[in-house]
């Protein structure tokens, strides 16, 4: 399958750049070729909504754990590289050793908890599994956002946030913001590579010295910020751009960007599958409470070994 | 040639500073010419440059006095629309005037403030792309490209708007030398075609006195001196004083008139070229 086709913008370097793999952009990599570019951004905006919403209506674990699995299949099939999950990591494992600490340690009082006695403590079925289940929602929401980020660049989601109709303003702060994330990042990475090459060694010192250290940070960090933000401003004002949007002669804004990318019928009909599945899953989950925790055939079936009513 | 900068009696002063940046300064910019600015450091340039697109004082609290016209009206009168549409301006940092995620974006936001329709912006990408080589770099991140480069994707997009007067702030400071050559090819084939004013403030006085049809030398907020190449260096002692040096040949030539080698009357060479013609006629008149 041609991974590249009309519906990508193609301007005059999309020949040179194809020989590299991936587009580096302010909060990653995207692959420079991947069938996701044969739909248009907003198609691929719905796919992220859908993938980061849907589990808030789905509490079967079993469920989100295969919207992981699709989500994952995406990357693959969209040549994302997967070898950036590995940042992922650390904040998959932490949030799983802090939720279930948390609930493990501090479970509340329920009368109709059914303890399990460990060797050294005791845990109680019903919070332990749903704080499972809650896990497993959120990692099924964090995975279709990386998709998203790992598929889609700054100016896709620009494109299709102006394809939704959002005034171009809005658009246009969002798209400033992402750019002030990424500078921020940048900035810090700067100052602390300023510090090391004066001899700073971070692992040296105590945690409460690197705390004071990040604190620290902020104030080199924030003037940089505000002086950015003063450029920026002035490098708008230079280039006769108006908070209403007007545009000389009082016309319409016309959006060049956006006109590179053409809706196909391949998108309609991605956009109303993916429309009627979040519609179904919400009106499943809100009127006939399907998709709930009781449903999870792993809860069963942990009740039926424990014998938990 | 009519005037389209038109300044007269300026002065002004930040509000967090206490002595004026510009002190009384009064001049005329001619329809596509070159005015090369030059001057010490703190001297002035970039305030008088930004009267001229108007962030002064649309964008800075302090107190104003005199006037800048452009095209005939105040800048204080105008709005930001308005005078994008006759001023460009060219920051000295690159990477400060990107507002975009991609290079093409970055062309194509300012010709959308302007109203372009999309025909026009297309053609207008096409020709900076081309006149600043930038065409392999549309699909790139602006922030993702060497320091040249962002200068040379700056300029494209200012030049893409089709300012008559285009106003470039130090715009080789941050590049390598290759890059700054690059930068100076595009000031030049802009010159040769004279359909934009070209004020550019420089550092590098050899190529920017080859360039200029006048110079202007600001020193402590003031107009010190604005005349064709030929005169502005025609005292480079004047010039030294106020922290600026004459481009070597011109420094060599006025040296030896110094000294009694060369006649007074001979114009100071500006460039090699220049200067090993007048040094050749010199010499060949000697051995005649």
């Amino acid at each position: 399958m041609a991974a590249i086709t009309p519906s990508e913008p193609v301007s005059t370097s999309t020949q040179e750049i194809h020989t590299k793999k991936m587009w580096k952009t302010l909060v990653g990599h995207v692959p420079i070729s991947s069938p996701f570019y044969q739909f248009h951004p907003v198609t691929r905006l719905y796919l992220f909504v859908f993938l980061g919403v849907v589990p808030l209506f789905i509490f079967v674990p079993e469920i989100n754990f295969l919207l992981v699995l699709v989500s994952m299949a995406l990357m693959l099939w969209g040549r994302a590289d997967l070898r950036g999950l590995r940042i992922y990591a650390p904040m998959v494992v932490t949030v799983a050793i802090f939720m279930f600490t948390v609930v493990i340690l501090a479970p509340g009082k329920d009368p109709t908890y059914t303890p399990l006695h460990m060797s050294l403590i005791t845990i109680y079925y019903q919070p332990v599994f749903f704080t499972f289940a809650a896990y497993w929602r959120l990692m099924a929401m964090l995975s279709g956002t990386i998709l998203y980020f790992s598929t889609n660049r700054e100016r896709d989601m620009l494109v299709a946030l102006r394809a939704v109709r959002l005034p171009f303003v809005a658009s246009y702060v969002i798209g400033l913001s992402i750019r002030a994330a990424g500078m921020f990042m940048e900035d810090f990475r700067t100052i602390r590579e300023a510090e090391q090459a004066r001899g700073l060694d971070t692992k040296a010192m105590r945690i409460s010295d690197q705390v004071k250290l990040y604190v620290m940070y902020l104030v080199p960090l924030f003037s940089i910020a505000l002086r950015r933000a003063e450029e920026i401003s002035n490098a708008l004002f230079a280039r006769g751009y108006t908070v209403t949007g007007r545009v000389k002669g009082g016309g319409q804004r016309r959006d060049y960007i956006r006109s590179l990318y053409a809706i196909r019928t391949r998108d309609v009909i991605a956009i109303v599958i993916l429309i009627s599945l979040f519609v179904g899953a919400g009106i499943s989950n809100l009127f006939f409470n399907v998709f709930v925790i009781t449903d999870s055939p792993l809860n069963i079936y942990l009740r039926g070994v424990l014998n938990i009513p | 040639m009519s005037e389209v900068v038109v300044i007269q009696d300026l002065e002004w002063k930040y509000s967090n500073t206490k002595e004026f940046a510009l002190r009384g300064v009064s001049l005329e910019i001619e329809e596509n010419s070159f005015v090369g600015v030059v001057g010490a450091n703190e001297q002035g340039k970039t305030t008088l440059i930004s009267c001229i697109n108007g962030l002064i004082p649309h964008s800075h609290h302090g107190v104003y006095r005199g006037s800048v016209q452009v095209f005939g009206k105040e800048v204080r009168e105008q709005d930001a629309l308005e005078l994008a549409t006759n001023v460009g301006m060219v920051f000295a940092d690159p990477e400060s005037q990107f507002t975009a995620m991609t290079v093409e974006e970055e062309l194509a936001f300012g010709m959308e403030n302007m109203g372009f329709d999309l025909s026009k912006i297309r053609e207008q990408l096409d020709w900076v792309s081309d006149i600043t080589m930038i065409g392999d770099l549309l699909d790139k991140s602006p922030y993702d490209i060497s320091g040249g480069q962002k200068q040379r994707v700056a300029i494209a997009s200012v030049l893409a708007m089709n300012p008559p007067i285009i106003i470039m702030d130090e715009p080789t400071s941050m590049i390598d030398p290759l890059g700054k050559q690059f930068i100076f090819n595009i000031l030049r084939r802009l010159k040769e075609a004279r359909e934009h004013t070209l004020i550019v403030v420089e550092h590098n006085i050899e190529q920017l006195a080859s360039l200029s049809d006048q110079m202007l030398l600001i020193h402590e907020g003031k107009v010190a001196r604005m005349a064709p190449p030929a005169e502005f260096f025609d005292d480079p002692a004047y010039l030294v004083e106020r922290g600026i040096v004459a481009p070597e040949v011109t420094e060599f030539a006025y040296r030896l008139r110094e000294l009694g080698q060369f006649s007074a009357d001979i114009h100071l060479p500006l460039d090699l070229d220049n200067g090993i013609e007048i040094t050749k006629s010199v010499l060949d008149r000697q051995h005649s």
